[in-house]
């Protein structure tokens, strides 16, 4: 008897033995070891300081016998797409003037550049403005 | 904005464009202009599908243009600009899924940038952590220096880097770069930067055997964390506001440091007015990279193969050491290589870009032309192709790195942080 609880004891042992060596190597477990170490992070996103923003201006209730300004920028869609909707505003409204204003530069506001006042006088002569980039 | 001279404007953009046009709108404080999206191939010239596409969203051009404001329209709800300074507690894969959700990778897993990594990464600088270098375009992000280190130690920089990413980033805010369309453009531009000086060697920038390629941690780290600076200072976000078609591979990385010492020639920052004592980063963004061996092995067949490679494009070639010591044998130095390409390479002609030029511009030698001596040992020759000068109206742009006080103790703690690879 002694030595059946003896050698019991001396199984047990080596199973439990096995098993705590299984764990720490993170094998044999049904339940893989977590990690689980924490990191309080810091945010890459960073501040700016806030443009107000501003309402964009009142609409105008119909295009008829109204001012329009084609913007048109230098990318080689624009100039077919803004000449595609001239005529049709003026199929749709005989009385519309288009003026178009053509821009060359890369990713330019006019208004900083040599052209300023031509685009401003362009800008302030219009009822509206539709705006054709290309892409 | 043509809206700030009082009249209603819409914006016709092709539907891809929508969301990038809604962020420069935002960027330059309103929000609510209406833009209407179209499906006309991008900068297609068919009549048919303009027509088309056109029509298909005229009514709603002209609804956007007497449409009748809404109170969010006429009053937009004004941003606080704030983050919080905490983004986030978690384990490593939390933190990792986070960022991801977030936006704020660039696909790779990143370093957790705790408290105590970006204290470290900010003993790369005597600059106080809410030193603001500039501020970074679309969305005028604040590059303090604190934020410049977050991003920093995500990408797995070391705080040596830290003085090279200040100078790329105070290089980025200089217009003549033209950052603002390369960053965002449709070309799929990434930024080129060449390391000149000391510092090349204190911080084990590879200037030799693939340095453009991965391995090496600080031509690997530093470009990937401008590449997250960009995209989390500045703003420009892949398919929202960096409108690359294509994209680029090269937006992972495009470090190399010069080879000074192999080279017979006179480094890059002396060559563009610094001196051979100062540590400089000069910086270009090209969407081209090409190498191929040359056609003669003596000064004519290099230069002739590099004539055939280069346009008046602003480009920047990587002569290995070995060639550029071919060319000072015959009597070469690098300004009568630049002389020889002028001469003999192709003017660059675009049907695309309409020009306003009455001729091909030529190619401007102090402006667009970089001759770099780097690479192993081999034959290839590398060039990188940007765009401009002409249009874009871009130069390369050279700016000095400084280093902090601490230099030499934070380069000893770091220096021997290198591979070694065992024999097989």
């Amino acid at each position: 008897m002694n030595r059946y609880l003896l050698a019991l004891f001396i199984g047990l042992f080596a199973v439990m033995a096995i098993r705590g060596l299984s764990m720490a190597q993170g094998a044999g477990s049904s339940e893989p070891k977590r990690p689980d170490i924490q990191f309080e992070v810091l945010s890459p996103w960073a501040d700016v300081d806030p443009i107000p923003f501003r309402g964009i201006s009142p609409r105008i209730p119909t295009l008829a016998g109204k001012k329009i300004g084609l913007f048109v920028n230098p990318k080689r869609a624009a100039m077919p797409i803004a000449e595609s909707i001239d005529r049709r505003l003026k199929a749709m409204y005989p009385d519309v003037q288009t003026i178009v204003f053509r821009s060359f530069g890369a990713n330019v506001n006019e208004i900083e550049t040599e052209n300023k006042e031509r685009f401003t006088a362009w800008a302030k002569g219009l009822d509206a403005v539709i705006a054709v980039v290309g892409d | 904005m043509i809206e700030d001279f009082g009249k209603p404007v819409v914006l016709l953009a092709n539907n891809g464009f929508v969301a990038d046009a809604q962020s420069a709108a935002s960027s330059k404080g309103m929000p609510g202009i209406r833009i209407v999206g179209e499906s006309v191939a991008c900068e297609s010239t068919v009549i048919s599908e303009i027509e088309k596409g056109v029509a298909a969203v005229m009514k709603d051009v002209i609804e956007a243009l007497t449409r009748p404001l809404t109170p969010e329209e006429k009053s937009p709800k004004q941003p606080t600009g704030k983050t919080p300074r905490v983004a986030f507690k978690g384990t490593l894969q939390e933190v990792n899924q986070f960022f991801y959700r977030k936006g704020w990778t660039d696909g790779l897993p990143i370093i957790p940038p705790t408290e105590e990594a970006v204290a470290e990464m900010m003993t790369g600088t005597d600059l106080p952590p809410d030193h603001i270098i500039t501020t970074i375009i679309p969305r005028k992000g604040k590059a303090t220096i604190e934020k410049i280190a977050v991003n920093a130690v995500m990408a797995g920089a070391l705080p040596t880097y830290m003085p090279v990413l200040i100078a790329t980033v105070q290089a980025l805010a200089d217009p003549k770069t033209r950052f603002d369309t390369f960053e965002v453009s449709t070309g799929s531009w990434a930024p080129f930067l060449a390391i000149n000086g000391r510092i090349r060697r204190d911080i084990n920038i590879n200037c030799s055997s693939g340095a453009l390629s991965p391995g090496d941690i600080a031509n690997a780290a530093i470009g990937r964390a401008v590449g997250l600076i960009v995209k989390n200072i500045g703003g420009a976000r892949k398919a929202v506001e960096d409108m690359g078609v294509i994209g680029n591979p090269g937006k992972y990385s495009l470090v190399i440091g010069e080879d000074e010492e192999a080279s017979p020639w006179e480094p890059l920052s002396v060559e563009r007015g610094f001196t051979k004592e100062d540590n400089t980063v000069t910086v270009f963004f090209p969407n081209t990279f090409i190498q191929t061996v040359p056609g003669g092995t003596d000064a004519k067949g290099i230069l002739d193969t590099l004539a055939g490679m280069t346009n008046s494009t602003m480009s920047s070639i990587i002569l290995i050491p070995s060639w550029a010591q071919v060319l000072s044998n015959e009597g070469y130095t690098k300004q009568k290589v630049k002389e020889y390409l002028a001469q003999h390479a192709k003017p660059y002609t675009s049907s695309v870009v309409p020009s306003t030029a009455a001729s091909p511009p030529k190619m401007d030698l102090d402006k667009s032309l970089m001759i770099l001596v780097a690479g192993g040992p081999g034959s290839f020759i590398g060039l990188l192709r940007s765009a401009g000068p002409g249009f874009f109206e871009n130069a390369l742009v050279t700016k000095k790195i400084d280093l902090p006080k601490n230099w030499n103790r934070l380069v000893a703690k770091y220096k021997n942080l290198i591979p070694n690879y065992e024999k097989y």
